[in-house]
């Protein structure tokens, strides 16, 4: 398709076409000579008249009147009596010579429109599987920088352009710096034009320096509020666009913009969304929170209290000074949540991922876990028989100590709760099992939500616990799924796609 | 009467400093600084016989004070913090540190920490012995025994072993386990340091000992724990 729009419209005006009318003329004119013996001078004009319809078809409008007319002279001087004068005698003759000129120009007009028309017709077409070419790749592309660098080599094939693109910058003033995918150079004069077309929102013509001096065009991508940013584009072979391109261009360059704009859009949508979702996030934070968070303290200071009002035996002192030190573990253990809860929201959780056992990483979780087990038989798989994998040990402690303390609190003491670990290929899945009630099929999908309490949940608790487990499995890539056991009790599986080392790769090291 | 030492505590919190007087008491001769600057000069001037440093302090960073603290002065530090990331655990223990204990701590944990940063301070690594719980360390003949039976460990089990025993009490980090037991050029090569604890973990761990010897403090390091109720 390359530059194939403006080269009909051009071609018009080329020498090799008047060449080519000029020989055919002259081809009928010989014929003409050798037939005029057989059939007289007036079947003549017939052969003539079919030159121009001919010509009509395939060259342009001045060709067509140059040979019409050209075909109208060859046949008075050559055929018309008295023959090699342009003189006419008969007043038919006369009469003849005027109707063949003037139903030359008319077929010659007639069917040059009609080439026109198709000529029109072949470039609206073309002009329309352009602009679709570039709403399906750059408007549906995926992100917006793939849409982007496919509308700069569409615009590249299609025009035989080199192409650059600079897109406004958060603060509303346009790029210095052309988009990666552009291969048009920006020198700093460029750069200028650019800015005049972003400032003025109209497109603008320039002398490059190079190559060879050709033209250089910022278009601005308008879009319905604002200028996204600018098209620049100079030609590659030639030295300058016609109006037919530059239009098509402008076209480009309006729906690029809207592609942008759309895009901006969206990104301030899921941006106000977010905002959104935090600040229910607050909401919910100041009812839940802030009841684990005084509880305990109040417990602290109504401990302290008895204390300092002195009189107190002994051994009531002691139960009295448990009860601040579990109180305050409690506090602690709220605020850890809620800090970890925080850094997961905030996405600043970010694996820092180093070979470990599995085993060490079961064990470090269960002595995080401590004294909230104490109640319950814990059965642990052997993990030391595991290659070693490569994960954040402890995000990953976290997570499994969330899931143990989860299913001490809910199944009846003295119940199991079986913890184990296997590889499947390249993925780690770690288990927790209990003989709970399990949970309800209702709140299946919603346990890992943040603040979310079941609906029988013992008091305290904040509702964060599952949701940094997963929060923190998320950020290895990873995902964590609860279900329900027959005949009784629940599962949560923790799968990790992890990289492995066996023991016996790591005693080369030795 | 030997005179007890000298614990200076460097924090900005005047809470906090209140609360460590009182612990520390029993066992120390407590004395205060509350900026970096002025714990600086009171260790030059006092000659603490171990330090508690803060690191989130008005003036300036605590790790700023560590570091010009350990241009001239191998006093034992103990960080105070309420940073507990890793990142800045392994950064302080690098950097110098002899430990690091998060607020809020337990305040048994935190006699037990200062209490082995001290130790090692006095003894140094010319004891010939080392003993924690079952486990004994004979650094003259290169034996080790487990509740008195000797067991065999590899060249690289014994050197790991020895250096985890010259910090017990402490933890000791990845980078510095590697650098000491493989050399400078191993300090990335965690996977065969985890290889070797397993191998040594199995050899020397009681099964049955309700505490373990080897403790995995994730992300930082190992530490050797000298039982308290064992001995």
């Amino acid at each position: 398709m390359n530059g194939s729009i403006s080269k009909s419209i051009r071609a018009a005006y080329s020498r090799h076409e008047l060449l080519l009318a000029a020989t055919a003329t002259a081809v009928v004119t010989i014929f003409s000579l050798m037939l005029v013996p057989l059939t007289g001078y007036v079947a003549i004009a017939l052969l003539y008249l079919l030159l121009v319809v001919l010509a009509g078809l395939k060259f342009s409008r001045w060709t067509v009147l140059l040979t019409a007319g050209a075909g109208a002279v060859l046949w008075n001087f050559l055929f018309i009596p008295p023959r090699y004068t342009i003189y006419i005698e008969k007043i038919e003759d006369l009469m003849l010579f005027a109707m063949f000129f003037v139903v030359a120009i008319a077929m010659g007009h007639i069917t040059n429109r009609l080439r026109e028309s198709q000529v029109a017709q072949q470039q609206r077409e073309r002009r329309t599987s352009a602009l679709y070419e570039l709403v399906r790749q750059a408007g549906l592309a995926p992100d917006p920088d793939t849409g982007l660098c496919a509308a700069i080599s569409l615009i590249e094939t299609i025009f035989g352009v080199r192409a650059a693109l600079l897109l406004r910058l958060k603060d509303h003033t346009l790029s210095r710096t052309p988009h990666s995918a552009s291969s048009l150079k920006m020198d700093p004069a460029a750069l200028d034009g650019a800015q005049t077309a972003f400032d003025r929102q109209t497109s603008v013509r320039q002398l490059t320096a190079a190559p060879h001096q050709s033209e250089g065009r910022y278009l601005p991508l308008k879009a319905h509020t604002t200028v996204m940013g600018v098209l620049a584009v100079a030609p590659a072979r030639k030295k300058s666009f016609d109006a037919a391109e530059i239009e098509l261009l402008e076209t480009f360059a309006v729906l690029i913009g809207t592609i942008l704009e759309r895009d901006h859009l969206l990104e301030a949508f899921k941006h106000a969304e977010i905002l959104e979702a935090s600040e229910r996030l607050h909401r919910a934070l100041l009812q839940s929170v802030s009841h684990e968070l005084k509880t305990p303290l109040a417990a602290v200071r109504t401990g302290i209290d008895a204390l300092a009002s002195g009189a107190m035996i002994e051994n009531k002192k002691r139960v009295t000074i448990q009860e601040i030190q579990s109180a305050s573990r409690r506090l602690q253990r709220v605020i850890d949540n809620l800090l970890n809860m925080s850094r997961i929201e905030s996405g600043a959780v970010q694996p820092k991922l180093d070979w470990c056992e599995v085993g060490e990483l079961i064990e470090a979780a269960v002595d995080l876990a401590g004294d909230s087990l104490s109640e319950h038989r814990l059965v642990m798989t052997n993990g030391s028989n595991l290659p070693m994998v490569k994960i954040d040990q402890a995000l990953l402690e976290q997570c499994l100590c969330n899931l143990l303390l989860n299913s001490a609190s809910w199944s009846p003491p003295g119940s199991q709760i079986t913890v184990t670990a296997r590889l499947q290929d390249s993925l780690l899945v770690l288990s927790v099992k209990d003989e709970g009630k399990g949970i309800r099929e209702s709140e299946l999908g919603r346990i890992f939500d943040v603040f979310y309490r079941g609906a029988d949940a013992r008091p305290g608790g904040t509702g964060l616990g599952l949701a940094i487990v997963d929060g923190f499995v998320r950020a290895h890539n990873g995902n964590v799924h609860a279900a329900n056991r027959q005949p009784r009790g629940a599962e949560f599986v923790i799968t990790i796609p992890v990289e492995t080392l066996s023991a016996d790769l790591a005693e080369e090291f030795a | 009467m030997n005179e007890r030492p000298l614990a200076l505590v460097i924090d900005d919190e005047q809470q906090i400093r209140k609360l460590l007087r009182i612990l520390l008491e029993e066992e120390y001769r407590v004395f205060e600084s509350e900026s970096g600057r002025q714990g600086l000069s009171d260790i030059a001037a006092r000659r603490p016989d171990v330090v508690l440093l803060d690191l989130g302090l008005p003036d300036m960073d605590g790790m700023v004070v560590l570091k010009r603290l350990r241009e001239w002065s191998r006093v034992p530090v103990l960080i105070l913090s309420v940073r507990e990331g890793p990142d800045d655990k392994v950064a302080a223990l690098d950097g110098g540190a002899d430990d690091y204990v998060t607020k809020p701590f337990e305040s048994v944990e935190l006699l037990a920490r200062l209490r082995a940063i001290q130790r090692r301070g006095a003894v140094g690594p010319d004891e010939p012995y080392f003993q924690a719980g079952h486990l004994a360390i004979d650094f003259n003949s290169r034996t080790v025994s487990v509740s008195g039976d000797e067991v065999k460990l590899t060249a690289t089990e014994y050197a790991l072993l020895k250096v985890l025993a010259q910090h017990a009490g402490k933890v000791v980090t990845h980078k510095q386990l590697l650098r000491e037991v493989w050399g400078p050029n191993a300090e990335e090569q965690s996977q065969y340091l985890r290889v070797y604890m397993t191998h040594l973990r199995k050899k020397i761990e009681i099964s049955e000992a309700r505490e373990k010897l080897l403790r995995t403090e994730s992300g930082i390091g190992y530490r050797l724990v000298i039982p308290t109720r064992n001995r």
